[in-house]
């Protein structure tokens, strides 16, 4: 058991430096460097020369690779923002705890929901409640945000006047407040995550229904609300949990959209800006970011996945 | 603070309606603006900045010298100005009594630091293009200035009340961009260019004080989350682009304004390669076109102010009037003295950079088809564009409005940094020149309207029309004119309980 978390963990260390080693290569290899794109096309030589100074550009591409893994290794310093003039840590760490609020209030509202949907339609398999939540779930996957997000601002701020449509906040603004505005960008959100689990619990929830414990369980005429909940959801629910870890993991890419659209001040939206500013180090530094967090919730789940897996845990390395 | 009532609703909707709602209960009067985030985030309050946060300084600081809407100069900070014979040097004095929002007089000693300040070369203001010729600043007692030219200039006002020139305090540079200390209308409370900007009523401003408590701008980089934004009641005031016109229209909660700018789309053609060396060629490139139907198309009728290739705002009293009905025969003959009788095949690369731009190419690339010009059009990648593509290549171009003598100087004339057609013609720059040192007024219109029309007979940029502004407003706000953000008079600017 030890030995296999240990494993996972390795192997989650070694995808962060792959990961951390493609973002800086990345845009290592376009052309110009991060003064130039800052600067534009007016610059003179003179402001060129400081802002290269400022960045260390002159060094050679590795060392300043390696320069930068020691200060984010020994200091937890991510450099400085060339557009901001910022460190970029400082930048960085009120956007984090904003996109995690965000994420976490959508996987609040849609994991529960989707497991029960999923329950649901496994049990009643074919019945006109699987079929009429099936497809819609199905309709709900297929909208994109930026289209779903809009039409719930048109209905619910601009229409009826219930909540407030765009966010504007600041982003230091206190956690609470914070969560209430995240309502709406994780309903949002939570449209596809459901989707998708939905779909998983129903599919393993079928499997397991049709099981032989289920059918033994059957036979020794144990109750069905106790075969259901006892016997074949917690054995459903293994595999969905690595979907789960998936899944949160995939919402990443939809909170880059979510909060544009809804003017969140988390750090989708500061990817997006970063990227329209070529603010390159402030780009990196996002991108390893999502990288650490898709690592980090797929090893939690692996790691939850290992704990609840009597065959996993017993097997030896 | 929260009074959350569960009756209706027991979901967190009416939780978060309860907890937004204070929001919009002060009872100040609070004008609600977004920050567009154009310079992401490294917006400046210094008003020469190449990123200054424009929304705010234009509330926050004066000018010595302000612009009209009908194209005249009105006294701000300076009161009279006047020009030596030679128009080398010129006198202000300034208005009295005026204030920083710190407490401090407005001085001479702030006027000379806040000009000579657009010639320090470690600031790199892109205004120093347009004020370069200040050579010094004399301060000859509290309240009266002598401004030194390098070369002589008898429009230095029009000049002046660019919107970048702006009073700050004396030796105040190093922390402007973040202190803001102006003589303003509006005085600075709290500066976050990425969440919150909030401006409060100068009760001392010179001109009275405003009637609006509070002007906040809220970053939105996203220009459809500005637009929800707008119709949720969340912003009183917004830019609006023409598509998104029909969900204001009719609606009795927002009011829609439409005024003229002398914003323009065009074609920069290089006038010194190939066959548009010949000024006959250019001049059917853009003779060849109706420009009526291409307003009507683009902009739609009533939207823009039809204008020959003349960059000059209708309202500008240097504007020289020309017409330029569309002339498929003239083109066409053109074109055959210029040895090309049997048409012409041109190079033009274009862009979805701008809203609008790619239909434009398009749009010119039928008309003048009729002419025999064959349009080869190349869509470059927006991002770049201004690099590697605009200024080297025949190109769509995009500019924003500026006086008369701005526009000659800045962008035709020969080796002018941002001369993008590179047109050349010592006899153009010769009338500028003239222009510039002549004080009196109807001659100096004269010699600017004969450069302008001198563009329209063999220039290189094609200028079919200049597109209005737009903007909507709640229905509750009072002042606002239908005019430029430039000639607002902001302290005047009310709202409706």
């Amino acid at each position: 058991m030890l030995g296999m978390v240990a494993q996972r963990l390795g192997w989650a260390v070694f995808t962060m430096v792959i990961i951390a080693l493609a973002v800086f290569l990345g845009l290592e290899a376009m052309p110009g460097d991060a003064c130039t794109v800052h600067l534009g096309r007016g610059a003179s030589d003179a402001a060129l020369a400081t802002c290269r100074a400022r960045l260390n550009l002159s060094d050679p591409a590795l060392y300043r690779f390696f320069t930068w893994a020691q200060h984010l290794l020994t200091e937890f310093d991510l450099g400085n923002s060339v557009q901001r003039g910022k460190p970029i840590t400082e930048i960085v760490s009120w956007r984090l705890r904003n996109t995690i609020i965000l994420a976490g209030t959508a996987t609040a509202l849609g994991v529960p929901l989707a497991i029960v949907l999923g329950v649901l339609t496994g049990i009643y398999r074919d019945s006109v409640l699987d079929v009429s939540v099936s497809a819609f779930s199905m309709f709900l996957m297929t909208i994109p945000e930026f289209i779903s997000g809009t039409l719930l601002i048109f209905i619910f701020a601009i229409g009826l006047g219930w909540t407030s449509g765009i966010v504007t906040l600041s982003y230091k603004a206190p956690f609470w407040d914070m969560m209430v505005v995240s309502f709406l960008p994780a309903v949002t959100l939570s449209f596809i995550l459901v989707a998708h689990i939905a779909r998983m619990t129903r599919a393993s929830m079928i499997e397991a229904m049709q099981s032989d414990f289920v059918l033994m369980a059957r036979l020794k005429n144990v109750p069905r609300r106790q075969i259901i909940w006892r016997h074949a959801l917690p054995n459903a629910l293994l595999p969905t949990i690595s979907v789960i870890g998936l899944t949160v993991a995939w919402l990443l890419g939809g909170v880059v959209i979510v909060e544009s659209v809804f003017n969140y001040p988390g750090l989708g939206r500061l990817a997006v800006n970063a990227v329209s500013d070529q603010d390159l180090p402030l780009v990196q530094a996002i991108a390893l970011l999502f990288g650490a967090i898709y690592t980090l919730v797929n090893l939690s789940a692996d790691l939850l996945s290992i704990t609840l897996n009597p065959k996993l845990r017993g097997q030896r390395q | 603070m929260i009074n959350v009532s569960f009756h209706k609703c027991s979901c967190a909707l009416a939780l978060s309606l309860a907890l937004v709602a204070p929001s919009f209960a002060l009872a100040e009067k609070v004008l609600r603006r977004a920050n567009d985030l154009s310079y992401g985030g490294s917006e400046s309050l210094d008003p020469l900045s190449p990123s200054r946060f424009y929304e705010a300084t234009d509330l926050i600081y004066n000018r010595l010298i302000r612009p009209t809407a009908d194209g005249g100069t009105a006294p701000e900070l300076a009161l009279t100005w006047v020009p030596n014979e030679t128009a080398m040097e010129w006198t202000l004095t300034l208005r009295s009594g005026v204030r920083f929002h710190d407490g401090s007089d407005f001085e001479a000693a702030d006027v000379k630091y806040s000009l000579e300040r657009i010639n320090d070369p470690a600031l790199e203001s892109p205004v120093a293009s347009v004020l370069g010729i200040i050579s010094s600043v004399d301060v000859i007692d509290p309240l009266t200035v002598k401004i030194n030219l390098s070369a002589p200039h008898a429009g230095l006002p029009l000049l002046l009340y660019d919107y970048r020139v702006r009073m700050i305090p004396n030796g105040s540079g190093d922390m402007i961009a973040s202190s803001g200390i102006g003589t303003g209308p509006f005085m600075l409370e709290s500066f976050d260019a990425e969440s919150m900007t909030q401006l409060v009523a100068n009760p001392n401003y010179w001109d009275g004080a405003p009637k609006l408590d509070r002007i906040s701008f809220t970053a939105i980089a996203d220009q459809e989350a500005r637009n929800q934004a707008m119709l949720a009641g969340q912003l009183d005031l917004n830019s609006l682009s023409r598509d998104q016109e029909p969900f204001y229209k009719d609606n009795p909660a927002f009011t829609l304004q439409n005024f003229p700018v002398g914003d323009w789309f065009g074609i920069a053609f290089l006038s010194d390669e190939g066959a548009l060396t010949d000024p006959r060629v250019r001049k059917a490139l853009r003779i060849a076109v109706d420009r009526q139907e291409m307003m009507n198309l683009l902009a739609g009728a009533g939207n823009a102010e039809l204008t020959c290739d003349n960059p000059v705002k209708k309202s500008d009293p240097f504007r020289a009037d020309i017409s330029c009905p569309q002339d498929i025969t003239g083109a066409k003959a053109l074109l055959a003295e210029a040895g090309y009788p049997d048409g012409i095949d041109i190079e033009l690369y274009t862009s979805d950079l701008e809203p609008g731009m790619l239909q434009f190419s398009e749009v010119y690339q039928q008309q003048v088809a009729k002419a025999g010009i064959r349009i080869d059009l190349k869509v470059a990648p927006a991002d770049g564009y201004w690099d590697n593509v605009w200024f080297y290549k025949n190109a769509m171009t995009s500019w924003g409005e500026r006086p008369a003598d701005q526009w000659l100087n800045e962008v035709y004339r020969t080796g002018a940094d941002w001369n993008e057609s590179h047109y050349a013609n010592p006899a153009f720059d010769a009338l500028l020149d003239e222009a510039r040192s002549t004080l009196d007024q109807a001659r100096a219109r004269d010699l600017y309207v004969k450069a302008q029309e001198m563009l329209f007979e063999e220039g290189s940029t094609f200028i079919p029309y200049q597109e209005n502004g737009r903007r909507v407003m709640s229905s509750k706000v009072t002042g606002i004119a239908p005019v430029g953000e430039d000639f607002i008079d902001w302290h005047l600017v009310d709202m409706a309980k």
